[in-house]
């Protein structure tokens, strides 16, 4: 030790021993993590508003100032279009997630986490784990506000339920993808340029508006293969309390694809941008 | 083990910039290892790669013993971080900035919160424990990243510039906590611009300049080799400026600087200030003033720089 700390005294120097030692899982790491995303909401509650913004106002604008152009009424519009529609504005919502991760990285909060033993997927599932929370809440505030203009599902509230979670579980999967934009993007605005560029012409050929022969032949092909009609095809399914079949198929297919790519894609790009 | 931290040959390059052209650290186990240099000497980049952050090109670095790159996951149990931006979430209140540590660390929700109150008792900062830490001062800012840095009591601690910005009084207090973690026990290296905080806290300081170590050694090794202090002569007249160089560079045998109409000269001891006094008054140059002060950061790097041959032979810090 150097001779300045031998000769000041400091009696009430305390150790700061500590008696945990066991790790946690990458679990319980993850619900750590996903809880720390949304302890800031308590900081900032009109978060709670920004959350279903976007969806809300989709729905509504494109039901009341398009919806009778495209099926002679709003109300026949939003019950064959509503629930697709909330969910392209949820859709559009997982920028948040790529956002999100930016925002963390750029921080330096995610410096000190990498630096310690905590698993890296745990950092980056805590952050879509906590954007599900979000995007159910919104889906919760926006089927609200369906019902309470006129939408009734034919499957009744099993069916709605049912659909909801395909949704939720789409979501799931295309938060990854997000994430990836969000861990190699170079700017706030590039991931907003993405979202445009990659997730609106999706949801234009898709069966989220139209049915798939009204489309141009050429593009027909692809919205019989696009997720976002397998999505919005297995959503319809369970809203008019039919009986499921290829497009829940499709949809669950589409999940696992996601995820089996885009996570170790997530995993791979973090450790690039923290470890190079 | 011989060393907490040893470093060898690391090189790390970003594109065309060369950010560690080789750089050699040692710090024995329970000492400070001050690094000092300026902005863009390769300070972070050196830190970033020994907390396992940044994987370095070539060369080794093991922490307690361990390979940052191969025993990565071993060595992350073990160190503190405080990087040079602070690892805070600023949405989170300075209490659940340091719970949120604590439980990915693997402590019980109550042990956490024990913790965090224990930690921002000691950093003082009850009164804005529950703040949002977006909202801290620049200081108290810094205090809680230390905190969270020793959350668990880190065995090598890594400090990047921690008092950066700081007034002298938050300074002092951060001072007092690193010498207690030693006391503790804790292998600290720590990097600074400030040749002070270097000498007050560092057992062995490496001077650091465009990616190498130009200097090791003991604060007083360092200070010998720089010349124990500096003499600054501010003449009457602004065209003595020159000759006065010339002057005290022949008195004191050593590089001159001219800079803001006044000339600085390291000297080895207050004689070797009188004999350049006393050369400068036989060739009658009138002075309007002339002071002696402990060589600031700039200083010793034109000396270290400028006497190359003489410092770089210096053996390592041991």
């Amino acid at each position: 030790m150097s001779a300045m700390a031998t000769e000041t005294t400091r009696p009430e120097t305390r150790r700061c021993e500590t008696t945990w030692t066991s790790e946690r899982g990458t679990l319980a790491q993850s619900a750590t993590m996903a809880a720390r995303s949304l302890a800031s909401i308590r900081h900032a509650p009109a978060q709670l508003v920004d959350f279903f913004m976007i969806p809300l106002m989709i729905l509504l604008s494109i039901t009341f100032f398009m919806g009778g152009q495209m099926m002679g009424s709003w109300q026949d519009f939003l019950q064959y279009a509503g629930p697709t529609i909330i969910a392209m504005g949820l859709f559009f919502a997982v920028t948040a997630t790529g956002l999100g991760l930016y925002g963390d990285i750029k921080e330096g909060v995610f410096d000190r986490l990498t630096a310690m033993p905590v698993s890296r997927f745990a950092l980056l599932a805590g952050r879509v784990a906590a954007d599900m929370v979000k995007y159910a809440w919104a889906l919760l505030v926006v089927g609200g506000v369906a019902f309470a203009i006129g939408y009734r599902a034919d499957g009744g509230v099993l069916g709605t339920a049912a659909a909801a979670g395909v949704l939720l579980l789409f979501l799931f999967a295309a938060s990854w993808s997000m994430a990836l934009v969000g861990l190699t993007a170079k700017s706030e605005e590039q991931i907003q340029t993405w979202m445009i560029s990659l997730l609106m012409p999706l949801a234009y050929t898709s069966t989220i508006f139209v049915e798939i022969d009204t489309l141009p032949g050429a593009v027909q092909w692809w919205a019989e293969i696009n997720p976002l009609t397998a999505l919005a095809d297995s959503m319809r399914v369970f809203l008019d309390g039919g009986d499921p079949g290829g497009e829940v198929l499709a949809l669950l297919g589409w999940c696992a694809a996601l995820v089996a790519v885009f996570v170790p894609l997530s995993l791979r790009a973090y450790r690039r941008k923290l470890g190079d | 083990m011989r060393y907490a931290i040893e470093v060898r040959g690391l090189k790390k390059s970003f594109g065309e910039v060369h950010a560690l052209s080789g750089v050699d650290l040692a710090a024995a186990p329970g000492t400070v290892l001050g690094v000092l240099g300026p902005n863009g000497a390769g300070k972070t980049t050196a830190v970033r790669v020994m907390s396992t952050l940044t994987k370095p090109d070539a060369g080794t670095a093991r922490v307690l013993g361990l390979d940052v790159v191969a025993q990565a996951a071993e060595v992350r149990k073990r160190i503190g971080l405080t990087g040079q931006y602070a690892g805070l979430d600023p949405n989170l209140s300075g209490e659940q900035n340091l719970v949120l540590v604590a439980r990915l660390l693997g402590a019980s929700r109550r042990q956490a919160k024990t913790r965090a109150n224990e930690l921002i008792e000691r950093f003082d900062l009850a009164h804005a424990a529950t703040r949002a830490v977006g909202k801290y001062s620049g200081g108290m800012r810094r205090r809680l990243d230390l905190a969270a840095s020793i959350v668990r009591r880190p065995e090598v601690l890594f400090l990047d510039e921690p008092t950066t910005g700081l007034d002298p009084q938050s300074r002092n207090g951060l001072w007092e906590v690193v010498r207690d973690l030693v006391a503790a026990g804790t292998t600290v290296l720590l990097t600074t611009q400030y040749l002070e905080e270097a000498d007050q806290l560092a057992d062995t300081i490496a001077v650091i300049d465009t990616g190498r170590v130009i200097a090791s050694g003991t604060s007083s090794q360092l200070k010998q080799a720089v010349g124990g202090q500096v003499l600054r002569l501010t003449p009457a007249r602004p065209d003595a400026v020159e000759q006065i160089v010339q002057l005290a560079e022949w008195a004191a045998g050593a590089q001159a600087r001219a800079q803001d109409g006044a000339v600085t000269v390291p000297v080895a001891h207050a004689g070797e200030a009188q004999a350049v006094m006393a050369r400068i008054g036989q060739a009658g140059v009138d002075l309007a003033g002339f002071g002696l002060h402990e060589p600031t950061l700039d200083e010793v790097f034109l000396q270290l720089t400028g006497h190359r041959t003489n410092t770089t032979e210096k053996e390592p810090a041991a």
